[in-house]
């Protein structure tokens, strides 16, 4: 505690703009880096599916733009060269996954609410900290550069199984451009650890006097179990790809057996490819509550608060996040269900699996209780957690035929696939993270986002967003595999092409429609109009911070916590809200 | 076209935004900074109802694509486990359609009905044991039906009581190969290290041994002389990189040639040989309705996926595993193509085919329905066109067919009659 003692005499000190702005060491400003950065590389990230989109809504056509953004060699008279397409994919996947859905989402929020909404001046470590957003920082340039190299980027897509992405030869994405990714990764990896490890102790050890781990708002319940299971789940990722560099660079054969290519057989033999399989989902489907938990979390937080009740089953909330955490970790063979593995284990995986929908279930209801009889305000920060409400249970719902392996046989890796992990997945996680960002915007620059443009975006959001994805259902119930660079070579899709046209037209859409959300966010921060403290007439601790950020956040003392973060229109209370610092009156109940 | 289209959406965004700020800029001068803090009546109101607009369509819209699309194209499954799936499918959906509207509906309405009204305060309602309760009893329940059905399905594709005649489905960089096992029904055994241009999946046999002897020898000897012709005294003319380029290739060759005598060669059990013999290549893949076939999956560069859409059936093809999967294909090609569903569905995927066709300036044609095998999993630039026609036919018409295939020692294939499969096995 004592460097937190004395960050709260030396703030007033007059900081340069290096230390201020770029080697910073303060969590919010740390947040907000991460938040600008994961907005560029989103937009990198949904721009390449706007140019793939082009392809898959009108195989026929030859779009210019396409040269002028790709080159000749990628787009030769516009027409975009398969190998791209699935560079295009693979980058997608990649950047909206990690840099902008699991660096931005918790890498932003983490960082400005756990101390914040905790009570505490600071991370446990400020430094590790800022080398977190550094490295992360790192990744994405080298993420990004990779797009720019001559053979092309990673192609296998986001997945990168070997030995497709181990053999240059079987792909020209697996040379350069995927030696790139997996360094960046690597290097993602690293940041995403130093979050996590600093998370969790800040959490566990600098909660302020009074603030229990039973008054903790939600908010920081998700970011407290998703830097759990990162910290679990990301070094056997790690693991995984550093076998893969070495097979690719060393000769070594971790992955690959019996392969033989156009130059012959392959002298590495007796791997499993299915070895790295394991190895990616180890992480890969905890990854996916990676992204969801901080998605749900502020979720319940804004729901609370615009509804002006307090949120229903408070501690159900946190028994599913946890039985959530824990069951992520052992559903990952429900992606390996048609590789082979023994029929028994895919039955285990599908039971296992299954189970996760019952706590998910729990929270629905319990989002639709805390709405009933509530006093609701629909500021925009709210109508994108309705919308995240409802994406997490379409979305949801879908994932209970995929988990069914006898089912999975025949959507395995088909659209009905991409539709829906983009809804559940995507759209629940960017919906919750536009929520964040507009309800805590007032916290981040002392000034208020454009409502009116915020409705906007949102309505742009989510017709597209489910415009896009609600087809795809049917693409893949009539057997459509994904990453096809084209579906004309079969015939017997062709009366999807008046679908995919429409897909594309929303996907187009609601890109470019984000527009509306980036200058509403840069215009704001610059010429917004000031913020008061409590714009949203909260009762976590974050709304007592004066305006204008210090260093060690409280300008006097930190406050004490005296009750849950949820008393939202409690009866016998003047107002319809009560601050968590607040003491409990004589005879009242604290909840 | 589209061009312009998109280039009109984005005018229009960009016109609307400029707008909207101009308003809004005005607006906050008159009303000051608090503007954006409070959401006005209005405001609320017209966000709920286009929550319940949003709804009405989204519903609308889920069922219109149902309707239009909903039989997927696929028609009646056409394999016997296919429709087990078939059916397991379409009690999922009766389970979490409904609760898919009821929770979505309920959402909308909720917002729309319980909308802030300053005299009002929100219920204080925080737990409630019995509620929590219900919505953790009843999901469960729901699920225990959805897993009951679910493995007792799983197990009785992925089991099957018994193995059918056996067959080959050989995957690489972009192409199906299948392989009978002819009379024996006994597939020759292969090795990766065996491949050549005349023996494309490696089958372990006399001349597939020697075959890759040859062929081995004669890269050495050709990358022996072309070192050779560039040596001069003890320096070489090529760059250093592509000198231990070409040593490390003829090192590994070389390393090949070995591995293949003393692994292969000199472990050669009595009878091997005579397996692989009367082993067939094709590249369609022929079945007879009703018979049930064991198909074993192996691939020679990268994971590929066999995907049979109309059998509702998929496994992976790994290199370095052999995969199985067992179906019984339960029509004929010409049973489906004489189906009414299929007649209707055909006709209108010809109206799109051929507006296509018309389109990019190629001359018309009549598509037919077939059964295919496709590649789903991602395998590098031709994925998207890796494929193999799937004929299912009567026995007579299967016969007739195989006999007109050469063995794999060049001899004419004799068929073998469902009785020699029941025996072999």
């Amino acid at each position: 505690m004592s460097a937190n003692h004395e960050h709260a005499h030396h703030h007033h000190e007059k900081e340069s703009f290096l230390s201020k702005y770029i080697f910073t060491m303060d969590h919010k400003m740390i947040g907000k880096q991460y938040l600008v950065t994961a907005i560029i590389m989103g937009i990198i990230g949904i721009g390449l599916s706007g140019l793939f989109r082009l392809k898959l809504g009108w195989p026929d056509t030859k779009f210019p733009i396409l040269e002028a953004i790709l080159g000749s060699d990628w787009a030769p008279d516009g027409v975009l060269d398969s190998n791209m397409y699935l560079g295009l994919v693979t980058m997608h996947g990649t950047i909206m996954v990690f840099f902008v859905l699991t660096g931005g989402l918790s890498g932003t929020f983490s960082n400005l609410l756990i101390p914040l909404q905790i009570g505490a001046r600071d991370m446990a470590s400020g430094l590790l900290n800022m080398i977190s957003f550094w490295l992360f920082f790192l990744s994405s340039i080298i993420m990004t550069f990779s797009l720019f190299i001559e053979t092309g980027p990673a192609m296998a897509g986001w997945t990168i199984y070997p030995p497709l992405s181990a053999l240059e030869e079987a792909q020209s994405g697996s040379g350069l451009g995927m030696t790139l990714w997996l360094f960046s990764m690597a290097i993602f990896i690293a940041s995403s650890l130093l979050g996590g490890i600093n998370y969790i102790v800040t959490v566990l050890n600098l909660r302020t006097k009074g603030m229990k781990m039973t008054r903790l708002p939600l908010t920081i319940w998700a970011f407290f179990v998703t830097a759990i299971i990162g910290l679990l789940s990301f070094p056997v990722l790690l693991s995984a790809a550093v076998l893969l560099i070495m097979d690719r660079m060393g000769g070594t054969s971790f992955y690959l057996s019996d392969i033989t290519l156009s130059s012959g057989a392959l002298d590495q033999t007796g791997g499993s490819p299915i070895l790295y399989e394991h190895l990616f989902w180890f992480l890969g489907h905890p990854e996916v509550y990676i992204v969801l938990l901080p998605a749900l979390g502020i979720s319940s937080e804004v729901v609370a608060t615009n509804a002006r009740k307090p949120i229903f089953g408070y501690r159900a909330m946190i028994g599913s996040i946890l039985a959530i955490g824990f069951l992520s970790f052992i559903v990952w063979g429900h992606h390996m269900f048609v590789t082979g593995m023994n029929p028994f284990l895919g039955g285990v995986f599908t039971f296992t699996t299954l189970l996760i929908a019952i706590p998910s279930a729990v929270k629905v209801f319990n989002y639709l209780t805390t709405l009933w009889k509530g006093n609701i305000i629909l500021t925009p920060a709210m109508v994108f957690s309705v919308g995240m409400v409802s994406t997490f249970i379409t979305g949801g719902i879908t994932g209970i035929i995929l988990a069914d392996s006898a089912l999975d046989i025949s959507q395995h890796d088909t659209y009905f696939v991409v539709g829906h992990f983009h809804i559940v997945m995507g759209m629940s996680a960017i919906l919750a993270m536009f929520a964040g960002i507009y309800h805590w915007f007032p916290k981040m620059y002392g000034k208020m986002m454009n409502k009116k443009l915020g409705y906007i975006h949102f309505w742009i959001t989510i017709v597209c967003g489910y415009g896009v994805f609600l087809p795809m259902h049917f693409l893949g119930e009539g057997g459509m595999p994904r990453r096809y660079y084209e579906n004309t070579a079969f015939p017997m899709f062709d009366h999807f092409l008046d679908l995919n046209t429409i897909i594309s037209v929303f996907a187009i859409v609601g890109v470019l429609g984000q527009v509306v959300f980036f200058f509403n966010f840069f215009w704001s921060a610059f010429r917004g109009p000031r913020a008061s403290k409590n714009p949203w007439k909260s009762t976590t601790l974050e709304w007592t911070t004066p305006i204008d950020h210090v260093h060690g956040n409280w300008d006097g003392p930190i406050p004490e916590v005296h009750r849950w973060p949820y008393d939202y229109s409690k009866p016998g209370q003047e107002e319809d809200y009560v601050m968590q610092d607040v003491p409990l009156g004589e005879n009242e109940e604290e909840h | 076209m589209e061009k312009l289209l998109i280039f009109l959406v984005i005018a229009i965004v960009a016109i609307a935004v400029v707008q909207i700020v101009r308003v809004y800029e005005l607006a906050s001068k008159v009303k000051g900074g608090g503007v954006e803090e409070t959401v006005t009546k209005g405001e609320n109101a017209l966000n709920a109802n286009l929550f319940i607009l949003f709804m009405i369509a989204f519903f609308g819209s889920i069922i219109w694509m149902m309707f239009v699309y909903g039989d997927g194209g696929l028609g009646e499954a056409a394999s016997v486990h296919g429709q087990e799936i078939d059916s397991l499918l379409t009690l999922n959906w009766w389970i979490i359609l409904p609760v898919f509207f009821i929770t979505n509906t309920l959402l909308f309405v909720f917002v729309r009905m319980y909308l802030y009204n300053p005299n009002r305060r929100s219920l204080y309602f925080a737990h409630s044991n019995k509620l929590e309760m219900i919505w953790t009893v009843f999901p469960s329940m729901a699920l225990a039906v959805i897993i009951i059905f679910g493995l007792k399905t799983w197990n009785s594709v992925m089991n099957p009581e018994e193995k059918g005649t056996i067959i080959e489905i050989y995957a690489q960089q972009f192409g199906w190969t299948a392989r009978y096992a002819g009379e024996d029904n006994k597939l020759g055994r292969a090795d990766y290290k065996l491949i050549t241009n005349d023996n494309p999946l490696g089958v372990i046999s006399k001349e597939g041994i020697e075959g890759s002897y040859a062929y081995l020898e004669k890269k050495i000897e050709g990358l022996e002389s072309k070192l050779a012709e560039n040596k001069v005294g003890d320096e070489y003319l090529l760059p250093d990189a592509k000198i231990k380029e070409m040593t490390d290739k003829l090192e590994s060759l070389k390393r090949q040639k070995y591995r293949i005598k003393g692994g292969i060669d000199k472990g050669i059990e009595p009878g091997v040989f005579e397996m692989a013999n009367n082993d067939i290549l094709t590249k369609e893949l022929h079945l007879i309705k009703g018979e049930t076939y064991t198909f074993q999956f192996r691939s020679k560069d990268i994971i590929h996926s066999a995907w049979f859409p109309h059998f509702r059936a998929q496994m992976n093809c790994v290199p370095g595993m052999i995969t199985n999967f067992t179906f019984t294909p339960n029509k004929t090609t010409l049973e489906v193509r004489a189906d009414e569903f299929t007649k209707e569905h055909y006709k209108k995927i010809n109206e799109f085919h051929n507006e296509r066709m018309r389109n990019i300036g190629e001359p018309e044609e009549e598509v037919e329905f077939d059964f295919v095998l496709m590649c789903n999993k991602i395998c590098g630039a031709s994925h998207y066109n890796m494929q193999m026609k799937v004929i299912v036919e009567t026995e007579e018409e299967f016969k007739a067919w195989i006999e007109s295939q050469k063995q794999i020692d060049g001899g004419t294939p004799k068929y073998w009659g469902s009785q020699t499969v029941a025996e072999a096995k």
